[in-house]
């Protein structure tokens, strides 16, 4: 991934592989209220796959030095497999470390990166997934950390 | 008559065209004294239309109007004062007794108009010159028609608690409960804002009357909980209170607690008089905590045969094993729950739904089905160490406690969160004689613990540390203890918008070793009972039911309520959750006799 255009590429991918796994996911499981909520996942994974089809079109600009908010909730949670089984607060675990691995992915890219326009978008798409990061976890934080 | 006297009418005419003596404005505007009773002046920003102004005065002169602007705001009535000056005597009681002190009186006195019907007027909502009016009579500082301070409660000592499960709260005496009734301006805002509609202002009526047995009818009629609630109701109604804007509200939970204290459980069916005509109709109902018997209670008393099934040993759900002794002392629980059994309800203890029976053999047995099943599951904070031997739940340990059991806490706890489950896993381990430190990841005043509790923990001597954030559970060197990893947190403003969150600060960790860590960061459903069928056909959100009205489902015969299906999760709400169901199910049942003439103090079908 030398360009900025396959880089873009990669990310819109990665955006659509999420999104298909959440729906694959919403297929499978037997929880009550489940599927709907993986669903929402999924098509919040799409908006980000919009949102990055803008960027490589003209359309919208990344933001690479928007400082964003990390609550660091995902930070020291534990794994959790995504099971048939899984719970409300298990798959927003997934959805957060999803989002954390991704945006740590783009940020050691950026770093190994000399100052250049693909560094410029690379470090925009991990202030992107950290947006992300912090939709799951403000999510988590107002709904399974409520007495908490 | 002379030539005088017959001219003397056309003399008048000539005064015609000369100045009157008399004006239709006074041409000098003389302003009242400073403190004069002149036209009202009402804040309706501050007002709440309580209507203590229209009760007080003596000449009829205040009605309560809507205001359309105000009107579904919490704690409001959306009605405002509106005045009558063909009536007012400007005594000024009515600005005595405003609970806001949002009535005043400006130093206007004059007025004007050819048409009488004009001198009425809503005060703060119409027009008018003298609002901003800064002169007038105002109430004097510290001046009060009612005392502002509620009757104490008399509270053991947080020395003495701490020895026993004894309750804390030992009850009003008569003296004492008639002189807070007396506070009550029985304004009827707290109805209004009571999931269970209780009607408040009648039955503190009934306390000044002396008249308990009246009183208990009148709590019978929305909530068949009366001694648990008078105790640890979370009294939404007190939040609204008026006469706790300038003051303390009127203790209302303390009231209903007295009414009941006084009547004897002997008397109960006398007084009640509950006469049964059996229906025909069978409904089972999943839960013998306060939604399952609420609902049973009220289906009782429409003729239907109603079964109870619990899983547990006991009836009460978590008012018996989520709430302790010191705040719920089980004969009064007990006294609740006897009435309502004692009413022909079948309660079978030890069945759980999905192994003992299916619960698709009750939607076939039963004309209707009443799921109120509660949260039972702890939340896991699901850190690393976590699944330590010496990390308990909140809720096993109270339901040990509550069941005689010895939950093994040792003698330095750590609780983990800051909702009731916490404050009272916190409260019972300073009873079990431990030293007891708290920690919450946000600030105090952000605990959804009830405000009583988290002072009387406190009290109690549990030591809370807000903005600590657990993030790993360690092995201690003795296996009797563990280590907890946890990291102070800054509050930051979420630019998304909500309330300020806990950001860990990394350079800020501590590591501490306890005899055990009880976790009460919050609770789930098991909705594992019903098939995924089941699952799906209900409306499930976040593990929750989402009712419709009257509590019904999206399948037919099925209505759920209490914890497991609204998002305040107490008792009142699960008592209203059944209530509520209970009509929906004779709706079902009786559609032709739903209209019936009989109602509650809500206006709805009881």
């Amino acid at each position: 991934m030398n360009t900025v255009d396959e880089i873009l590429d990669y990310a819109i991918d990665q955006e659509q592989q999420a999104a298909d796994f959440y729906e694959d996911l919403a297929g499978r499981v037997e929880k009550g209220g489940m599927k709907e909520i993986l669903m929402e996942f999924s098509a919040e994974e799409q908006r980000h796959k919009q949102r990055l089809l803008a960027v490589k079109s003209g359309e919208h600009e990344l933001t690479p030095e928007q400082e964003v908010l990390d609550l660091k909730i995902s930070d020291y949670l534990i794994d959790v497999d995504a099971t048939d089984d899984i719970s409300y607060q298990d798959a927003l675990i997934v959805a957060m470390k999803r989002e954390r691995a991704a945006y740590k992915l783009y940020s050691d890219m950026a770093e190994k990166l000399p100052e250049s326009h693909l560094r410029k978008v690379i470090l925009g798409l991990a202030k992107e997934e950290a947006r992300h990061k912090l939709f799951f976890e403000s999510e988590y934080d107002e709904r399974v950390l409520r007495d908490n | 008559m002379n030539l005088r006297d017959l001219l003397s009418p056309f003399f008048v005419w000539q005064r015609a065209f000369e100045k009157p003596y008399t004006s239709i404005r006074p041409t000098i505007d003389r302003p009242g004294a400073p403190a004069y009773r002149g036209f009202h002046i009402n804040v309706s920003e501050e007002c709440v239309g309580c209507g203590s102004c229209h009760s007080i005065c003596q000449n009829h002169a205040i009605d309560m109007v809507p205001a359309a602007e105000f009107e579904g705001r919490t704690g409001d009535s959306g009605l405002r004062p509106r005045f009558d000056y063909g009536r007012c005597c400007w005594c000024g009681l009515c600005v005595d007794i405003c609970t806001a002190a949002s009535l005043r009186m400006s130093n206007e006195y004059a007025w004007i108009s050819e048409d009488p019907d004009e001198f009425h007027f809503t005060a703060g909502v119409d027009d008018k010159p003298w609002q901003n009016n800064e002169h007038g009579y105002r109430r004097a500082e510290g001046y009060h028609l009612y005392p502002p301070k509620r009757i104490e409660m008399d509270m053991l000592s947080p020395d003495e608690s701490v020895q026993s499960f004894e309750e804390v709260a030992r009850g009003y005496s008569e003296a004492q409960a008639k002189l807070e009734a007396d506070r009550c301006v029985e304004c009827g805002i707290c109805v209004a804002t009571c999931p269970a509609h209780m009607d408040v202002p009648d039955y503190i009526h009934s306390i000044r009357d002396g008249d308990y047995e009246k009183g208990l009818q009148l709590m019978y009629r929305t909530n068949p909980f009366p001694a648990t609630c008078g105790r640890i109701c979370t009294r939404r109604c007190e939040s609204v209170c008026p006469v706790g804007i300038l003051g303390e509200p009127v203790a209302i939970r303390w009231l209903k607690r007295f009414i009941v204290d006084q009547v004897d459980a002997k008397d109960y069916p006398r007084i009640l008089n509950d006469q049964i005509i059996e229906s025909g109709h069978r409904v089972a109902i999943i839960g013998a905590g306060p939604g399952g018997l609420s609902a049973a209670y009220y289906l009782r008393k429409k003729g239907h045969a109603v079964t109870v099934f619990e899983a547990g040993e006991t009836a009460g759900g978590m008012l018996r094993y989520g709430v302790p002794s010191y705040r719920l002392p089980d004969a009064d629980l007990d006294k609740d729950i006897a009435y309502i059994v004692s009413l022909g309800v079948d309660i079978r203890y030890n069945t759980r739904i999905g192994k003992d029976i299916d619960f698709e053999q009750l939607l076939q047995d039963y004309a209707a089905v009443f799921l109120s099943t509660g949260l039972s599951v702890p939340s896991n904070m699901r850190i690393q160490g976590e699944d330590h031997a010496r990390v308990l739940s909140g809720l096993q340990v109270l339901a040990d406690v509550a069941s005689g059991r010895d939950p093994g806490i040792g003698s330095r706890v750590a609780v983990i969160g800051g909702g009731n489950v916490a404050m009272d896993a916190a409260r019972v381990s300073r009873r079990l004689g431990a030293e007891v430190t708290i920690l919450y990841r946000r600030r105090i005043a952000d605990m959804p613990a009830d405000e009583e509790e988290i002072h009387e923990s406190q009290e109690e001597g549990c030591n809370i540390v807000p903005q600590a954030i657990p993030v790993e559970i360690i092995a201690a060197d003795k296996p009797q203890q563990v280590s907890i990893k946890w990291g102070e947190a800054e509050m930051v403003q979420d630019p998304t918008g909500g309330r300020p969150r806990p950001v860990l600060q990394e350079d800020r960790m501590h590591t501490d070793t306890y005899d055990c860590i009880i976790s009460a960061i919050g609770q789930g459903s098991d909705l594992d009972f019903l098939s995924k069928e089941n699952q799906q056909q209900l409306a499930i959100e976040w593990g929750k039911f989402t009712p419709g009205e009257y509590q019904q489902s999206a399948l037919q015969k099925v209505f759920v309520g209490g914890d497991v299906a609204n998002r305040t999760a107490d008792a009142i709400s699960a008592i209203e959750d059944g209530h509520h169901a209970a009509r929906g199910i004779e709706r079902l049942l009786n559609p032709d006799g739903f209209t019936a003439t009989q109602t509650d103090n809500t206006g709805e079908p009881a």
